[in-house]
């Protein structure tokens, strides 16, 4: 499987790290219970087909916000999180 | 030797490795620098003129800049530079002469050798020297006579080892 860093282009699969699903830490620390925290750590959509994932190109450790379709594997988008 | 051993570690110059189709030796005295921020500014104060190279580009033995990253390179010359490390005017400087060290693989079993080690289209090209080389980070230039890895100096034993077995 091909995946695409915005700066790279297209390399191996393999120079990536799968990140997680990009969702919003609970705030404030000292106010989130355990319940809260667990979900925010474990509870995922994983959803079948399109999806919004966050991945580490180990090459150049661009961290990059793809839209994929897990069905396919087929990148729908993918944006870097730095400025170009 | 077991082995859960440690193996003796090779030099960091001179010839790596000696197989019937290729070597791979460890060129001495090379200058590294990895330079972060404004690259432009951080290369005509260091090595004006060099080029900057992406995947798999020749490498002159005159200076040269291999990218990482939009903001990040490694910069190689004939010779330490003696930069001063640290922060100005956009860029920053670290001296990595022995932090990081030189592959050159060289001879006609040079193409198999990468084709093992690396699954990136370089034909296709890429603004980035960096790719995945057996597992291992390293940055991929073209040489006259095969290929060099630029790996950070603590991998360099384990990526000889797995040139001996390629
Ligand atoms: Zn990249």
């Amino acid at each position: 499987m091909l995946l695409f860093c915005p700066f790279c282009g297209p390399r191996d699969e393999t120079e990536f790290h799968y990140l997680g699903e990009p969702k919003a830490r609970p705030e404030p620390a000292a106010e989130v219970t355990d319940a809260a925290w667990a979900e925010y750590l474990y509870v995922n959509a994983n959803p079948r087909g399109e999806a919004r994932e966050i991945w580490l190109h180990r090459t150049c450790m661009d961290v990059l916000v793809m839209t994929r379709d897990t069905a396919t594997n087929a990148t729908l988008s993918v944006e870097s999180s730095r400025p170009a | 030797m077991r082995e859960t051993d440690w193996a003796p570690a090779r030099l960091i110059e001179g010839t790596l490795v000696a197989r019937p189709g290729f070597s791979a030796r460890a060129p001495a005295g090379l200058g590294r620098t990895l330079v972060s921020g404004d690259l432009a500014a951080a290369l005509a104060a260091l090595a004006p003129g060099a080029p900057v190279l992406g995947l798999y580009e020749p490498a002159p033995k005159t200076a040269h800049a291999l990218r990482i990253a939009r903001d990040r390179a490694l910069v190689v010359t004939p010779a330490p530079i003696g930069a001063e490390d640290g922060w100005r005017d956009g860029w920053c400087a670290t001296t990595v002469d022995d932090g990081w060290a030189t592959i050159e693989v060289e001879g006609d079993g040079a193409p198999s050798v990468l084709m093992q080690g690396c699954a990136a289209d370089l034909a296709a090209g890429s603004p980035s020297a960096a790719v995945l080389f057996a597992g291992f980070r390293v940055l991929l230039a073209r040489t006259p006579g095969g290929f060099s890895l630029h790996v950070e100096r603590p991998w360099l034993e384990a990526l000889s080892t797995w040139l001996d077995g390629a």
